[in-house]
Formats: structure tokens, C-alpha cells, sequence
């Protein structure tokens, strides 16, 4: 044993710095003078933001990516441990209204490099060709200006260079296989699978999930420790931290972490942005020139940036002249059905994220409600699951010891359901203000007749899964899961904000890359679409070049798919392709 | 382990778990739950040295009231003795919540978010000690933390119910009491459930990286975990919190929404 313990004193303890357990970087990293104009600065550096800078530098762009949080060292700051962990999540004061208030933190905000990927599942489902058109389908919602098949490829490099695991036949929407193999069951997976099984519903066990199950390069497979969401301390859970940031910063790229960026200039004369202002991690207020912004910082930072930085000309926030900014915010119903059973499960082992079912995704005209669900499983930890039997079944006192006395014989399901979007769920600016005398973002929710019918039906649906696999007691939370939306693309600049290509309708070199920008969300980890958007974004950026910082044309032709700019060692090796 | 503590009063007595076959009370243990000999801090050898410091500091330093009065700090040690009592353990067992809670609230650390009816978090507790202050007086003529332990549990189980009757109307219209209750759960069980000597409790393997999970299925346990040897309890005569009572999401508005971030 002597080996490993001396390997566990080893990482950090030399001032290496470690992304997981054996991949290290190298620092200084190349530093921009502040009043040098770079190409792009990338406002947020997470799941978009850090494939951006690694596409955008990887084809010899200056960029710099400004972090409000820290630039992780995985060995030093991360810790097995959820009440250790906070430091990954957004927990910067939000007010949250409305009839239905989300909460956010810990369940949806990531902060510092990696951002939301950090502290993700991992759960890789894509989207399915139907989330594209759910308007012209359904009536509800809103078409995409894109469809399925434009980003299938992105779809597809995107699950080499993080990469995924599961099945070599994934059935669901355009069916398709992964390039590594599924992850072997835990409790809570097998559960899953045998109360699917029971009621005839097809269930994929193993993934798709970003998490390793062989060893690749400098990246260790999985240890099924089950801190997934407390942040890979392995390194076989991808995050942009450990995928695509070194990349990045071999190319040339710059990261500047614990910087908040207060504002983005405009320079109304010529209707284009110039720059941003940031607070450094020193408190000084510092600024920094650009031949075009991208901001990436997600559902609730993004709309807020844009709204903080209102303007002459945008007095109602920038690139708002569509009133659009802030307003169709998503978050998926996320029920916890929770389920005793007998026999132990020991739910804490195994990725939470290792079987689902999208048997209920696709609008099913017998329902009388449009769109669907998948049913996931979930692994909460001690902490986690003792808020959530607070909430599900009102345990306290010695009922909640008794409760968490009997943890190791729950399972837990997550019901994924598709909220549709709505202008009032929106992001909008509350009176009080933060650290940096920011007004804080005051988020409004509040669910409709279809999503209320949609989650009633799929919690339904999650328990009898559960009864199916033979729990004794089945009880459930109401939560949410995951944001989207809130700065929307569409064709019409009246009714969204940026265009197919993430560039804003109103400001021709201001653009928006992340999750904000989806219009409908359908009932898929929202993660992996993120990336792939991202990496479609910098192939349109790098095939305009020029034009982008010398002209307000507006060229809507697509780009083409360039593999070639992936990460080193990840495009084309070893792939099933079944489909 | 597990031998009963001496020394103990009539109260303490009163306040513990029953045995339900003889109805005597349980001894206290330096360990309750179902997995004897099981021990998470045994293991931290085979912990990364952030997690090892980050764990026994949390074992090790309890940090001073600096956030609540003194006054208040006894209040709120009387209201975390019901929402997440421990008479079942020894006294040197006891897992520390309330320094945990005022540490937060002194730091001004957030979940990342306020409820926009709520108060900040701080300024909840205060309106919480005045109401359930105001209970006691108006139900009781006397001040909380002097009434019985049943009385105090019954007070509680109002709020947990949010049924207060019109004791504190006042106070409650200032903050939705279904989450001003959540706020108090949630912030109890992360300082208990953070605590390694819940994991022995809960039978929790703890962290382990870098040396892994082998056993996944099956509840199965690692060489080093051990099996689950249940027994059977009661709750203290008095308590009112061991029945399933209606879950609190049954109200309007969902108390907590995905605090744990799940998925």
C-alpha cells in the first residue's frame, strides 16, 4: 500500500499545477498588455467559453477569456466533499421571484474556469432533430434557425474530444453510438434498468456521459467515487478545464481568472462594442480593448451583462432593442422521485449520472400536453439527499435521523421535463447591488398550463419506475434542473437576440455564446449542446476572419466543419459508429 | 463503543430513543446507526491530502459564535436540539451545528440566491427567534428556551407544518414561514450530514480518491465498508418529529427547489 499513499501525498504538494490527477500545465501563460487590441475577448471562460478560446486561439486569433472565478488547480481546491465545494458554484447574491422561484447556486451556476462543467453530471444526451422545430411541430415554443442535421457534427467531435461513454447503439431521436464504452452499473442504475425493464420501457444503462471508462493520455478512467458534481478530482469527468483549456493556452490563449466584468463598451458613433471593463482579482477596475466580445457566461450572467451595460442608444440594455434580452429563460422540471428499498443500494457510488430512458421525450399525441421527459438517474449525497427528504417527505427531528439512517437503501430518479419558454421567465436587474456595486440579477419564474401537465405526468410516470423496481416507498421533490434561454437566437431580430451564428441582430461585432442563447431547451443535459454550438460559433468566426472585425456585413453562409482544430489526439481515433 | 455515557440526569433520560421492546430508554452511543465499527476517519490515509485537511479541520476546529448574541445562540442551540437532536450520542459525539450555522451567516456566505419574499438570510433567523419567542410566550407564558422539551417540540412542529396559529402572525407575514423552516433544515443537516461521524452514522464510504470504489452493485460494501446490523428504536415519548408528516411541498410554492444540485 505504500505506493499509493505516497502517490496521495504527491500532487499539489510540489507546486505543480494539476488538472485531475496527472495532467499538469504550465504557467506563465502568454499575457496580453491592456492596451493592446486583441481579436476576441471571451466574457465567462466555462462549458462555451472554453471551447471558443481554444477553437478561436488553435486558428491564430488573440484572444482573452476573463473568468470571475478562480483558474482551478484540481489537486490544491477541489476536496471530496459537498459542504467543501461551494467555492465551484455561482453563489453571489440572486434574488429569485415569481410563483415558481428557481433556485440557483449550487444547482445550475458554476463559477471559475470550467465554469458549469466543473460541476456537471456529465450527462451527454443530444438534442433530438424534433427540438429543432418544436413551433412548426407542436404550435408551442419556437423553431430553431437551425436544424438537427447543422449541428450533428459538432455533435459528433465534440463527443471525441470530451470524450463520451455509453452505448454503441443509442436509440433515441437520431440514433447513434459512443466512442468509449458504457460505465458499469451502480445501485441506482440498476434500479433504474430493472423498473424500466418490468414496464417494457427501453432504457440505455452506462452513459452517454463525459466521464472516461479507460484511461486515455494523461486522463485516468473513473473511480466511481460519486463526487461528480463536487468537481473530478480524477480528471475522467470532462470539463472545459481539462479538455479544452490547455489547448487554449498552448495556442496562445490568455485567461484571466477572479475578474468580473462590469461592462461592455459601445461606441454608439459606430454602433460597435470596443472592449470591456473588468474589476481584477486585485479591485481594480481595469479595461481591456477588443476587436469584438463574446459573452459566455451564461443564462443568468449574460442577460445581466448585457443589461448593466445599457447605454446611449441601448438605454434598455445592449443589443435589447428587441426587448428580447432576459425574457424566455428555461429550466427543466427536475423532480426527485426517491425510492426505498429493502435491500441496500449504497446510491453514493457510481457516477450520478450512468442510465436514462428518452422513451417519453417526442410529443405523444395520446397526451394532452406537447413535448416530454427522460427519466435519469441521480446520486445525491448525504447532504443533498437529507434537503431533499426535508422537501419530499417532511422529515425533521428524529424522523430526519431516521430517514438518513436507512440513505444506503434509497434510490433516486431524475425526471428531465421540457418547459416550454415564456417572455415573463426572465432575467431582469433587482435594486440591490453586489461586491462590485453590480445590480444583481433578479430572476422571475413561473410555470404554464403545458409544463404543469407535462410534470405531472412524467412524475407520475418516474414513480411508477420506481414501484416497478420494487421500492416499498416512493416520494418526490418538486426542483429544477439546468438554464437556458434568455438571450434567444432566432431568424427575426424582433423576437430574439443573436442570429443562427451567435452574433447579436443589433451590434455586428457583439456576440453571445452559451446556453442563453437556445430557444427551446427539449429534455436533454443542455451541456453537450453548449460545446457544440460553441465549436460552430469559432468555425463561422475563423472562416469570416477579417470581415468580422472590419465590417458589419452580415454573411449567413455556414462554414464549414473543421476537425482539424479539436484538441490534439482527439478527432478520429477509435470510434464505433453504428449509425 | 457504544457503551451507555453515565452521569446522565432525568432530563436527558427523558429526551432519549426508546428501546421498543423493554420501553426503556437507549444508552447513548459513541456511534448510532446500523454499521458498527465503521469508521470513515480510519481511512484517511487513503484520502488526497486538500480533502484529508479540509474533513479534520472540520472535526478538529469548531469555530467561535461571532454572528448571533449570546441570547441568541442559546435559542438557536435549543431550536437545533429539535430539529436535529443527538441525545442518542455521547456528548463528546455530538456533531457542533449551531458555530457551523453562525459561521455562515458571520461570513455572509449564501446558497447564491434569495427568495424574493424572504429577508436575507441573517435577518430570517432574527425574525425567527422572535416568532417562535412570541409562540412561547403567547402559548405558554414563558420564554422558549424554558419550556419542556415536548412543548418546544410541539412549538416546532407548528412551523414545520406551517400552521403557527396566530401566535407570531406579525412576524410571518414578514417572511413565508414554509421557507424560513426550509432555510433552518437545510442549514442543520449540511453541518451534520458534513460531518465524518454522520457518515459512520448513515453508513457513507466518504471521499475516496484517489483509491476508489471496487463494489458498485448491490449495495454491496468495500473491504473496508462494513454491513448494515439494524436495530430497532423509537423516538423520546415527547417528540413529535418521527411521523411522516404531509410533505412540505404539498404547499403553494416549493420550499427547496434542488438546493443539492442533483442534476
Amino acid at each position: 500500500m505504500s505506493a499509493i499513499v505516497d502517490s496521495i501525498e504527491g500532487p499539489g504538494a510540489d507546486h505543480v499545477h494539476y488538472l485531475g490527477s496527472m495532467q499538469t500545465i504550465e504557467f506563465p501563460m502568454k499575457r496580453y498588455e491592456e492596451n493592446e487590441e486583441i481579436d476576441y475577448v471571451v466574457v465567462g471562460v466555462g462549458a462555451a467559453g472554453g471551447v471558443l478560446l481554444q477553437r478561436l486561439s488553435r486558428a491564430g486569433f488573440k484572444v482573452v477569456g476573463i473568468e470571475a472565478g478562480p483558474f482551478w488547480d484540481t489537486e490544491r481546491d477541489w476536496v471530496s466533499d459537498e459542504a467543501g465545494s461551494h467555492q465551484l458554484y455561482w453563489e453571489d447574491m440572486r434574488v429569485t421571484g415569481g410563483k415558481n422561484p428557481l433556485a440557483l447556486g449550487a444547482n445550475n451556476c458554476g463559477k471559475g474556469v470550467g465554469g458549469g462543467s466543473v460541476h456537471w453530471a456529465a450527462f451527454t444526451p443530444r438534442f433530438h432533430p424534433s427540438d429543432f422545430e418544436v413551433y412548426s411541430r407542436d404550435g408551442v415554443g419556437a423553431d430553431w434557425p437551425i436544424s438537427y442535421w447543422d449541428l450533428k457534427p459538432y455533435y459528433q467531435l465534440l463527443e471525441l474530444e470530451m470524450p463520451v461513454a455509453g452505448p454503441a447503439w443509442y436509440p433515441w431521436g437520431d440514433p447513434h453510438g459512443y466512442p468509449f464504452g458504457p460505465h458499469p452499473m451502480g445501485g441506482v442504475g440498476n434500479t433504474l434498468i430493472r423498473g424500466c425493464t418490468n414496464l417494457g420501457i427501453p432504457v440505455s444503462a452506462g452513459g452517454p456521459v463525459a466521464i472516461l471508462s479507460g484511461s486515455r493520455g494523461d486522463r485516468p478512467h473513473c473511480i466511481y467515487r460519486g463526487f461528480c458534481i463536487q468537481g473530478c478530482k480524477v480528471g475522467a469527468k470532462a470539463s472545459t478545464l481539462i479538455t479544452h483549456v490547455p489547448d487554449a493556452l498552448a495556442n496562445g490563449a490568455e485567461i484571466r481568472d477572479r475578474c468580473m466584468v462590469s461592462r461592455i463598451h459601445h461606441d454608439k458613433k459606430i454602433n460597435r462594442v470596443t472592449g470591456v471593463s473588468y474589476i481584477d482579482s486585485e479591485g481594480c477596475g481595469r479595461f481591456q480593448k477588443a476587436k469584438a466580445v463574446i459573452v459566455s457566461g451564461y443564462a443568468i450572467e449574460t442577460p445581466r451583462l448585457l443589461l448593466n451595460s445599457a447605454c446611449d442608444g441601448y438605454e434598455n440594455g445592449l443589443a435589447n432593442s428587441s426587448d428580447t434580452v432576459g425574457r424566455y429563460l428555461m429550466a427543466q422540471a427536475g423532480n426527485v422521485i426517491a425510492g426505498r428499498f429493502d435491500e441496500p443500494v449504497r446510491m453514493y457510488k457510481a457516477p450520478p449520472a450512468h442510465a436514462l430512458t428518452e422513451e417519453f421525450y417526442e410529443t405523444d399525441p395520446k397526451r394532452d400536453f406537447a413535448r416530454g421527459f427522460a427519466i435519469q438517474t441521480v446520486g445525491p449525497l448525504p447532504i443533498a439527499f437529507a434537503k431533499q427528504m426535508m422537501a419530499a417527505r417532511g422529515s425533521w427531528g428524529w424522523g430526519m435521523r431516521r430517514t438518513m439512517m436507512d440513505y444506503n437503501h434509497w434510490s433516486a430518479f431524475g425526471l428531465l421535463g421540457e418547459i416550454l419558454p415564456w417572455p415573463e421567465n426572465r432575467v431582469t436587474l433587482a435594486e440591490e447591488k453586489d461586491q462590485f456595486g453590480l445590480r444583481v440579477a433578479h430572476v422571475n419564474f413561473e410555470l404554464h398550463e403545458n409544463d404543469k401537465m407535462l410534470i405531472e405526468f412524467g412524475r407520475n410516470k418516474v414513480e411508477q419506475v420506481m414501484h416497478a423496481a420494487g421500492a416499498e416507498e416512493v416520494v418526490q421533490e418538486a426542483r429544477y434542473a439546468h438554464l437556458v434561454g434568455a438571450a434567444r437566437m432566432g431568424k427575426d431580430p424582433a423576437t430574439s437576440v443573436v442570429d443562427c451564428f451567435g452574433r447579436t441582430h443589433d451590434i455586428a461585432n457583439l456576440f453571445v455564446c452559451d446556453g442563453s442563447i437556445l430557444p427551446t431547451q427539449g429534455s436533454a443535459n443542455p451541456g453537450l449542446t453548449i460545446q457544440a454550438l460553441a465549436a460552430r460559433t469559432a468555425d463561422y468566426l475563423i472562416s469570416q476572419g477579417e470581415i468580422i472585425f472590419n465590417s458589419d456585413r452580415r454573411d449567413m453562409t455556414p462554414a464549414p466543419v473543421r476537425p482539424e482544430l479539436s484538441p490534439p489526439g482527439t478527432h478520429g481515433v477509435g470510434v464505433p459508429r453504428f449509425a | 463503543m457504544n457503551s451507555p455515557h453515565e452521569n446522565c440526569d432525568a432530563d436527558s433520560l427523558d429526551r432519549r430513543p426508546l428501546d421498543p421492546n423493554s420501553g426503556q430508554p437507549l444508552p447513548e452511543r459513541e456511534q448510532p446507526g446500523y454499521y458498527p465499527g465503521f469508521s470513515t476517519l480510519s481511512q484517511q490515509r487513503y484520502w488526497d491530502a486538500a480533502t484529508r485537511r479540509k474533513v479534520l479541520e472540520r472535526v478538529h476546529e469548531t469555530p467561535p459564535i461571532r454572528f448571533f448574541t449570546p441570547e441568541e445562540a442559546r435559542m438557536m442551540e435549543a431550536i437545533a436540539a429539535h430539529v436535529l437532536p443527538q441525545d442518542d450520542r455521547v456528548p463528546a459525539r455530538r456533531i457542533p451545528i449551531v458555530p457551523r450555522i453562525d459561521e455562515r451567516l458571520h461570513k455572509g456566505r449564501t446558497a447564491g440566491y434569495r427568495f424574493a419574499k424572504m429577508p436575507p438570510d441573517g435577518d430570517a433567523y432574527r425574525l425567527g427567534f422572535q416568532a417562535i419567542e412570541l409562540m412561547a410566550q403567547k402559548n405558554h407564558a414563558r420564554a422558549f428556551i424554558e419550556l419542556t422539551w415536548g412543548k418546544q417540540d410541539a412549538i416546532l412542529k407548528t412551523i414545520h407544518d406551517a400552521k403557527p396559529g396566530d401566535g407570531a402572525a406579525e412576524v410571518w407575514e414578514k417572511m413565508p414561514i414554509h421557507r424560513y423552516w426550509a432555510l433552518v433544515v437545510q442549514d442543520c443537516v449540511e453541518a451534520y450530514y458534513s460531518h465524518p461521524w454522520a457518515w459512520d452514522e448513515i453508513g457513507f464510504g466518504g471521499p475516496a480518491y484517489p483509491r476508489a470504489y471496487m463494489r458498485l452493485e448491490h449495495g454491496e460494501p468495500e473491504p473496508w465498508e462494513v454491513e448494515e446490523q439494524r436495530y430497532a428504536w423509537e423516538a423520546p415519548p415527547d417528540a413529535v418529529s418521527d411521523s411522516k408528516g404531509p410533505a412540505i411541498a404539498a404547499h403553494g410554492e416549493h420550499p427547496s427547489q434542488g438546493q443539492g444540485g442533483t442534476h
